[in-house]
């Protein structure tokens, strides 16, 4: 559909990877790499966010380098820490050595001593790797204007060293389950992409792919069931990962079609809530009239 | 819907297509857009990267991949994409001369009267008010001498009383540290630095603390029908806190949710209520707490929600909705959130008692159900969470 050597590039750079994408999701990598503009890419949890970074980096045949935010991230855990054990040690050894302050100083604050943490290791790296930045909703504010900085400049002062320049700019990739509202000016710096569930074709590509032996009949109705699951109330919607590891789970036991018994055994691999679980237990004749109806219209 | 061959064929009539793009900008900054020079040059980078152009369909992909910044805007790109060109081709059309194409989005005459009706909502009526107050039994009379009739001098207490109530709520430990006194945590980098100058022979020790930290607050505010005699001190209290505190979600609710912390993040109190009356549509409806509680845990609480947030929900618990649903998400609050708090504007008068449906079934979830009606139970609150 989409006509351009640089789309179609990616676009068979994502299957050969096995990632089922879509147009926007194409085009989004495409410009994020042709414009070197770092990635937002937003969504529930589960729909394959972190999953374009890996694929990205393999596709580049480059290094992923990952800085999973947390709460209370701050730069000492993104950017270096000096290794103060070695350091002390150091200096323990050095004691009878003669060495003058200073020489002693220059010893222990350099390179050696370094912890490179990855954005550091992104800016550094011999090639210019993806850097994927996940969660970044996870991290507080604070983080969020350092992160810019970082982004904006591509270089990190270390007092005792100097100013570390980028070897190579990382393509970054930049992701967000929309705890908190990232700020305007993070936003202005990415390309936006936003990945919503896969609808019911794209959830059954994704199986048959990924689950390669899988009894035709039963990929349908799998897909169909995830479909109507997430449309009820649950505290954890489940994502593509699950699907897949229900597919794998039922595709191993040999099972070709879906039976009420079977599923009421098996919704712990989709769904991780006790109370979610007793909600589709209840409401599993319903669900599987709406499943069995669709694929027995398919039948005919 | 628009036949996209004619989008080419348009930009072929026009001058060029750059000028297209930078007039297309132009209409999305009038539809709230923000798009700067280095949003309108990544669109202009993105074509050239694509030139060739063949498909109309990468065009609009391209467009919104560089211009379409939040998830709203995504949302609503499609639209307004083929919108624009339907106009453009109108226009060209209509007088193939030259001229750019700006003409005045049709939807636009309609919004100063959507921020009119919100106003006049606020300053409450005194006709509505009085047709509002039949509906309800007399309990519910006596909360009238309240912040519905506030006066402008008294504003400023209580913006200042929410002040330090938010100030109060929000001084939790941090995960981060900063330098201590007493002897807690070793901290090496310091004790490093501190004894290089003697050159590395170890005296002095460093240590750290977990630094205080400020906690999430989310606030959730009932904007049904029933809530609104306080719809001025509601509005004016969450605007206050929101601007006391930074770290702070809002939601507003009648039958279904809102997030609203961004449009009440203004300066400017005028041009949050417009942001308001643009991002919420069901306000002054009925109440359907469970099913918008419901909505919030799906959609925010497992993110939002941790042992270091405070869930403010400010609601007279009138509800036609489904007590049920109401418990299940109440529970799932209390969970995961730290402490949840119940502010009711009628439990300030006299032989009130919390019996709606709804309020008896989300009781046992609440760790302080307080009255937030005049100044007086504010500063009562505040003595609350101390």
């Amino acid at each position: 559909m989409i006509q351009n050597e640089g789309l179609d590039r990616i676009q068979k750079m994502l299957r050969e990877q096995g990632y089922i994408s879509e147009p926007s999701i194409v085009m989004s990598i495409f410009l994020a790499m042709q414009l070197h503009k770092p990635l937002l890419i937003e969504g529930p949890a589960g729909v394959g966010k972190t999953e374009i970074a890996k694929v990205m980096a393999a596709a580049l045949q480059t290094d992923l380098i990952r800085l999973q935010c947390y709460e209370g991230l701050d730069a000492t855990h993104a950017l270096y820490e000096w290794n103060y054990q070695q350091q002390l040690l150091h200096l323990k050894m050095a004691e009878d050595s003669g060495k003058t302050l200073e020489e002693k100083e220059r010893d222990i604050f350099s390179e050696k001593f370094l912890l490179k943490r990855p954005l550091l290791q992104a800016i550094t790296h011999h090639q210019a790797p993806v850097l994927l930045i996940d969660e970044i909703d996870r991290a507080d504010e604070e983080f969020e204007s350092f992160l810019l900085e970082v982004l904006s400049d591509w270089q990190i002062s270390i007092p005792e060293i100097g100013t570390v320049r980028a070897t190579h700019i990382p393509q970054v990739i930049v992701t967000s389950n929309r705890v908190r509202e990232l700020s305007e000016a993070l936003r202005r710096r990415c390309l936006y992409l936003w990945i919503e569930y896969p609808d019911f074709d794209k959830e059954l590509h994704i199986v048959r792919s990924k689950v390669p032996g899988i009894d035709e009949r039963l990929a349908e109705q799998l897909c169909h069931f995830m479909q109507e699951v997430r449309k009820m109330r649950l505290e954890k919607i489940p994502g593509i990962a699950e699907t897949l590891d229900w597919a794998m789970a039922l595709s191993a036991l040999h099972i070709e079609h879906l039976e009420k018994e079977l599923v009421e055994s098996t919704l712990g691999i989709i769904l991780k809530d006790w109370q979610d679980i007793r909600q589709a237990q209840d409401s599993l004749s319903e669900l599987f009239e709406k499943v069995g109806a669709i694929s027995k219209l398919d039948n005919l | 819907m628009f036949n996209s061959s004619t989008t080419m064929e348009l930009i072929q009539r026009q001058t060029s297509l750059s000028a297209n793009i930078v007039a297309f900008c132009r209409f999305l900054r009038q539809k709230g857009y923000t798009i700067g020079p280095q949003e309108e040059a990544d669109a202009l980078r993105a074509l050239e990267v694509l030139a060739p152009f063949e498909s109309p369909e990468s065009l609009q992909l391209s467009l919104k991949a560089t211009l379409a910044r939040t998830l709203a805007q995504q949302m609503l790109f499609d639209e307004f994409y083929t919108q624009y060109w339907k106009e453009l081709e109108k226009a060209v059309n209509s007088k193939p001369k030259e001229g750019a194409p700006e003409k005045k989005p049709a939807g636009q005459g309609q919004q100063p009267p959507k921020v009119q009706s919100i106003k006049n909502w606020l300053q409450g009526g005194q006709a509505r008010e009085t047709e509002e107050m039949a509906t309800y039994s007399t309990h519910e009379v006596m909360g009238r001498k309240d912040f519905s009739t506030i006066h402008e001098d008294r504003l400023w207490e209580v913006t200042r009383l929410i002040h330090r109530i938010a100030r109060s709520l929000a001084l939790r430990q941090s995960r981060r540290r900063k330098p201590a006194n007493r002897a807690i945590q070793l901290d090496l980098r310091r004790t490093l630095r501190l004894n290089m100058r003697r050159g590395g022979e170890i005296l002095d020790l460093a240590y750290y603390e977990p630094a205080q930290r400020k906690q999430q607050i989310v606030l959730l505010c009932d904007v049904s029908k029933s809530m609104d005699l306080y719809s001025r001190f509601l509005i004016q209290f969450t605007y206050a806190f929101q601007n006391a505190y930074r770290r702070i979600e809002t939601f507003v609710f009648s039958t279904s949710l809102n997030r609203v912390t961004s449009q009440l993040r203004q300066r400017d109190f005028g041009a949050a209520l417009n942001e308001l009356s643009d991002a919420v549509p069901g306000w002054s409806g009925g109440t359907k707490i469970g099913e918008s509680l419901h909505e919030f845990c799906q959609a925010h609480a497992s993110r939002l929600l941790n042992k270091r947030t405070i869930v403010i929900i400010m609601s007279d618990g009138w509800d036609t909705g489904n007590p049920e649903l109401l418990s299940e998400s109440m529970r799932t609050i209390k969970s995961k959130a730290a402490k949840v708090i119940w502010l009711n504007p009628l439990a300030g008068s006299a032989g009130y008692e919390p019996n709606t449906l709804g309020l008896q079934a989300a009781m046992p979830y609440i760790d302080v159900f307080a009255a937030a009606h005049n100044v007086e139970s504010l500063r009562d609150l505040y003595r609350h969470l101390k």
